[in-house]
């Protein structure tokens, strides 16, 4: 289904979403930084700046509950956190790159283990993904053969057009429910024409030559070369929309506490730490060559997909300018 | 009014750095020199490790080297070969967090192959790295600078710096928050605190956060929450205000990375500041074993014990 959506429209969609008692989660200012987050106000929405954060924290947050204890006496209480108490969420302003991050989570969560709390708020929250018509030099969607026009993952797709408001496309029957709940705020496509979409710069990677390389490199001392400079922060995985580590904590005293489950990141030492002492992967470089080896091998043997949508914002925010563009593109040239 | 900073110094810098390098490379006397070098993003430019003379060629000096390379030499980083005498580019900034692990018997002067640089200053983390260097894009932390020509280093290029005056931010912005009612300033912290993520970038770049283990990753006991929630945030960095103060000379590494945009130089210039109010101190200027929170004399200050 095709419509057109004004900007006037767009914040008035906005703030009867809100007004209905629907969570409307979307670009806005977070003491200053750009985040997506809930929006108290539709005129809260920042959509001119890549928030700082990708999408996937909507689904997967930075840190949940996931279950509390209390003990009274002898006598000790569990309560698990129920997914079914999730409020209906609208993901609004999703960019390509960060919407379709979303569909190749779902993969990892739906596997061997469901992941409730991923997946019910997955059920329960419509996607409106939106066009980029800028970009900069840390940019790459187009790389990994995404485009800054790209759908996947949006069950509503916005495209600025001349003139103002938006060129709307649906694509899934979440996309078609709001739209259809809300016929009053969306008039017929009014032909004007799009904005022209960004143009990333960085050429496109040969994935199935980084994928064989990496089959038969898992030793090699490029290695060492590419990760000398990693400090060992986890700045690229939690900024990242396709990571998705978590760890498991329980937090609290003898009396009561919570069982959390919060980000984790395989730039970490602790993170391959075992209770022994030992650690396998004891240097940088073999938790970057991770990094790599999950994002642009490991997933695909499991999942037949990258973990890497190109947003840049590893490349953006790395503390010491490692760049996986320029990474990934010469060992796809070795 | 945004003034145009002159970094034209920079370019005979490079070259001096390279012929340098050159020369202590090809003589064997270094093994390896940590300096910048450029990368893709255009005016980009990144730590690199040296160990050939051809590829001193490689290195540079631009306002997009903003890395304090220091926390290369750290034990934190076993990556580098620490094995004979290591040369490393340093700002005067940086310059000051050598002194101080020189201090705490972290490194040897006499292992160490200090190429200084007169730094008309680098770029803000807000700034995009092909930017010029303004009044308005230079780093906090130059707008104060106290070191911008390095002095006891084994090599320093001949060019001088010049800087217009520029006013100083985190002196403004500490009196702002000093002025404030207690509960308003942990309001300001608390809000700043709640965006944090804990991807400890702040800690991996400082120079200072060599801990084999750092408290903040312990579970036996657990010191400090590890999960990102506002209690163990802020529990997490008043820790590490609190253990750098009197050793942070001020590079600014953990705010320029912080993704979060947290102004985290703040805590470390109010804790200097009340450093040289109460023991006339600081700290990145000689080398000293044990900072005023390390030591224990008789005259100390005991007005706080009621």
């Amino acid at each position: 289904m095709q419509k057109y959506l004004s900007q006037q429209n767009f914040i008035a969609l906005l703030s009867k979403l809100i007004s209905d008692g629907k969570r409307v989660v979307a670009p806005r200012l977070d003491a200053g930084t750009p985040l997506y987050g809930p929006l108290a106000d539709s005129a809260g929405i920042v959509l001119d700046q890549l928030p700082r954060r990708s999408a996937k924290e909507t689904f997967f947050p930075v840190c949940e509950d996931i279950m509390s204890y209390d003990k009274v006496g002898q006598q000790v209480t569990l309560t698990n956190v129920t997914p079914a108490s999730f409020p209906e969420t609208i993901l609004v302003g999703g960019r390509p790159c960060d919407a379709a991050a979303i569909p190749v989570l779902d993969a990892v969560f739906s596997w061997d283990y469901k992941d409730e709390f991923f997946l019910e708020r997955r059920r329960k929250t419509t996607i409106i993904g939106l066009s980029c018509t800028q970009a900069d030099d840390a940019c790459f969607c187009t790389a990994v053969g995404l485009s800054p026009a790209d759908h996947k993952g949006s069950d509503l797709f916005l495209t600025p057009v001349e003139g103002g408001g938006y060129a709307c496309e649906t694509f899934t029957e979440k996309g078609e429910a709001l739209v259809n709940g809300n016929r009053d705020l969306f008039a017929e496509p009014n032909g004007a024409q799009a904005l022209p979409p960004a143009e990333p710069q960085v050429e496109k990677f040969d994935l199935k030559k980084v994928k064989a390389w990496l089959d038969d490199h898992f030793e090699d001392s490029a290695w060492d070369g590419i990760a000398v400079r990693c400090v060992g922060c986890g700045a690229c995985a939690f900024l990242c929309p396709a990571c998705h580590c978590f760890d498991i904590v329980d937090e609290g005293t003898e009396k009561t506490g919570k069982r959390r489950k919060c980000w984790d990141a395989c730039g970490f030492w602790k993170f391959t730490h075992h209770a022994s002492g030992h650690n396998p992967r004891d240097l940088q470089p073999k938790r970057y060559r991770n990094r790599i080896m999950h994002k642009f091998k490991y997933y695909d043997d499991k999942f037949g997909q990258t973990l890497c949508t190109g947003c840049g914002r590893c490349i953006r925010f790395c503390p010491v300018g490692i760049d996986i563009a320029t990474i990934v593109s010469e060992i796809g040239k070795k | 009014m945004t003034n145009t900073i002159d970094t034209s110094i920079y370019v005979a810098i490079t070259e001096a750095i390279q012929g340098e390098v050159r020369r202590i490379l090809s003589e064997g006397n270094v093994s390896a020199v940590i300096g910048y070098a450029a990368a893709r993003r255009k005016g980009s430019a990144q730590p690199t490790v040296i160990v050939q003379p051809d590829d001193a060629e490689k290195l540079i000096f631009s306002a997009a080297c903003v890395n304090n390379l220091a926390v290369y030499l750290t034990k934190a980083k076993k990556e580098i070969p620490k094995t004979g005498k290591i040369g490393i580019v340093v700002k005067g900034c940086d310059l000051k967090a050598l002194v101080g692990l020189m201090g705490e018997s972290q490194l040897k002067r006499e292992d160490l192959y200090l190429i200084g640089v007169p730094c008309a200053g680098v770029l803000a983390s807000t700034a995009q790295p092909a930017q010029p260097l303004t009044s308005d894009t230079i780093a906090p932390k130059c707008r104060e600078c106290d070191a911008r020509l390095p002095t006891g280093c084994d090599f320093v290029p001949d060019q001088q710096p010049v800087i217009p005056e520029l006013e100083r931010r985190y002196s403004a912005e500490i009196a702002r928050l000093e002025a404030m009612p207690p509960a308003e300033r942990w309001a300001y912290w608390k809000e700043q605190f709640k965006k944090c993520i804990k991807c400890y970038a702040c800690r991996q770049v400082c120079p200072f956060c060599f801990c084999e283990q750092c408290l903040c990753d312990r579970n036996k006991p657990q010191m400090v929450e590890t999960t990102p929630r506002p209690a163990g945030n802020a529990a997490w960095h008043i820790v590490r205000g609190m253990h750098l103060a009197g050793r942070c000379a001020g590079c600014a590494e953990c705010e320029r990375v912080c993704p979060m945009d947290i102004p985290l130089n703040l805590l470390n210039r109010k804790m200097a500041k009340e450093l040289k109010e109460l023991y006339n101190y600081e700290a990145g200027f000689e080398m000293q074993e044990k900072g005023p929170l390390a030591t224990y004399d008789e005259k100390d200050d005991q007005s706080f014990i009621k």
